[in-house]
C-alpha cells in the first residue's frame, strides 16, 4: 500500500528523519485530533491557543505531522489531509499500519532495515551509529538512532535490545 | 443486588497536635456496571485521598466503602489503579511491568505472558515489549500503566489524574484511546472511576461527574453528562456542562 496518492499532504520525496526525531506519535495524533475538532483547518496561532502549547513546543509537532503527510501548512493555515482523516477513524492497530507505510518509505529508515536484511544477523548499535554518522554527521547520529528505534518499534518493524545493544528486524503482528 | 461500588458517607480527618483537619466530609455515591464516573474538585479537596480510600489503600475516619457488597480490601484483584506518576519499575521491561500484577495473582508464567501481550497490544505498545521505561515517551509510559491495570482484568479501574503529567497533545490522544478501549465490551473493566482537576476532561470522558467542594471535600453535585459520543469540546452543549461545573466550584 502506498500513501502517496491524492489527498496526501506529502509533496516530494521524504529525505530524512529529522522532523520526527524528537516528537512522539501520541503528540502527532493529539494534534490531528485537535485540528479536526476545530473543523480540520486553523491558523497556527489558533491551534497554539487551542492545545495550550507555545509555538516553540508546537512547531516540531507541526513539522513532524507535515513530514508524515498528515497536514499541510499554507499561508499560516494548517489543514489536515485525507490521510489524517483515515487515521482519525482507525483503531490503534490500523493506525500503526498507516504510519508503518509512511515510515517504511523514509530513506534513512530503509538504510538501516536494508543493512540488517543484507547482514542476515543482528546489527550492533555501534555499526548503525557509524552508518548514520556517514550520512548526517556524528553529532546528529545518536538522536537519529534513538528516533529510528522509537519509530521502528512503534511500527513493529524493528526489535532493539538496549542491554545487548542489538537491533533486529521483526514482522508486524496481524 | 448490590451496586459494584458503594461509597457510604466517607469522612476522613487527620489529627495533628490534637487538632482535627478534615479532608473529606460525608461523601456518598454508587457505581454500577458500565459507569464511567469522574470526580472533580479544586486542588486539595481530598479527591486523591478519596480514591486511596476507595481502593483500600487508606481507611476512612468514618463511613465505609463496599465492593460488591463487601468492605473493600487493598489486595482486591477486581480493582486496579492507574497513577499520575505512572509508577513503573524502571529495571523491568514493558512486558515485565505489565506482568507484575498477574505474578502477584499467581498466574502461571505462560498465561502471564499471553495475557500481558494481549493488553500491550490493546494499548498500542506492541513493538515496545522489550523496552525499558527510560526508552519510552510519557504517553507510552502511561500506556504501560494502563495495560498493567487492565491485565489483571479488573471489574473496576480507578485512575488518579492519569493525564496530568503529559503534555496537552499526548493527553488528548490518550483520552481518545481510553474511550476506544472503553467502547470495546470484550475488554475490562466494567466500570471506571477517575479523579481529575480538569473539568473539561471530566465532561469529555464521563457519563457522570461528581463535584467536590474545596477542603473538606463535600459532594456538591452529581451530574449525568448525557452528551452523545464522540464529544466535541467546541459544541455549545459541551461548554454548557463545563460552565455549570465551574460555577459550582468557584
Amino acid at each position: 500500500m502506498s500513501n502517496s496518492g491524492e489527498g496526501d499532504g506529502r509533496t516530494g520525496g521524504v529525505t530524512d528523519f529529522h522532523p520526527i526525531a524528537k516528537v512522539s506519535v501520541g503528540q502527532i495524533l493529539g494534534l490531528v485530533e485537535a485540528i479536526d475538532e476545530v473543523g480540520g483547518v486553523a491558523d497556527v496561532a489558533t491551534i497554539s491557543q487551542e492545545v495550550d502549547m507555545d509555538l516553540d513546543r508546537l512547531g516540531p509537532v507541526l513539522g513532524a505531522a507535515e513530514f508524515l503527510g498528515l497536514m499541510t501548512v499554507e499561508e499560516g493555515d494548517v489543514r489536515i489531509t485525507d490521510l489524517s482523516r483515515k487515521l482519525l477513524h482507525a483503531n490503534v492497530r490500523e493506525r500503526k499500519a498507516i504510519v508503518r507505510d509512511i515510515i517504511d518509505d523514509v530513506p534513512v529508515f530503509r538504510l538501516i532495515t536494508d543493512m540488517a536484511r543484507k547482514a542476515g544477523r543482528p546489527l550492533s548499535r555501534q555499526e548503525i551509529i557509524e552508518a548514520l554518522s556517514a550520512r548526517v554527521g556524528s553529532h546528529q547520529a545518536e538522536d537519529l538512532f534513538k528516533a529510528l528505534v522509537y519509530w521502528g518499534r512503534y511500527v513493529e518493524l524493528v526489535r532493539y535490545d538496549s542491554q545487548s545493544e542489538q537491533l533486529t528486524l521483526r514482522t508486524p503482528s496481524k | 443486588m448490590h451496586a459494584l461500588l458503594e461509597v457510604k458517607d466517607v469522612t476522613k480527618s487527620y489529627f495533628e497536635n490534637g487538632k482535627e483537619f478534615k479532608v473529606l466530609d460525608l461523601v456518598r455515591f454508587d457505581l454500577a456496571e458500565r459507569d464511567f464516573v469522574c470526580v472533580v474538585g479544586p486542588s486539595g479537596c481530598g479527591k486523591s485521598t478519596l480514591l486511596r480510600i476507595i481502593v483500600g489503600l487508606d481507611k476512612p475516619t468514618s463511613g465505609a466503602v463496599l465492593f460488591e457488597g463487601e468492605p473493600i480490601r487493598a489486595d482486591n484483584p477486581q480493582v486496579a489503579m492507574v497513577f499520575q506518576s505512572f509508577a513503573l519499575f524502571p529495571w523491568l521491561t514493558v512486558q515485565q511491568n505489565v506482568e507484575i500484577g498477574l505474578e502477584a495473582k499467581g498466574t502461571p508464567p505462560e498465561e502471564r505472558h499471553r495475557i500481558a501481550r494481549k493488553f500491550i497490544d490493546a494499548v498500542g505498545l506492541t513493538g515496545f515489549e522489550d523496552a525499558f521505561p527510560r526508552e519510552l515517551s510519557g504517553g507510552m509510559k502511561q500506556r504501560v500503566g494502563i495495560a498493567r491495570a487492565l491485565a489483571i482484568e479488573p471489574l473496576l479501574l480507578c485512575m488518579d489524574e492519569p493525564f496530568s503529567s503529559l503534555d496537552p497533545l499526548t493527553a488528548q490522544n490518550l483520552r481518545d484511546e481510553i474511550l476506544q478501549l472503553w467502547a470495546n465490551p470484550d475488554l475490562p473493566p466494567k466500570a471506571v472511576l477517575m479523579v481529575t482537576h480538569a473539568i473539561e476532561e471530566a465532561v469529555y470522558l464521563a457519563d457522570r461527574v461528581i463535584v467536590l467542594s474545596s477542603r473538606p471535600g463535600r459532594m456538591i453535585a452529581e451530574l449525568q453528562i448525557d452528551l452523545p459520543r464522540p464529544r466535541n469540546r467546541k459544541e455549545p452543549e459541551f461548554y454548557g456542562w463545563v460552565d455549570e461545573i465551574y460555577s459550582l466550584i468557584v
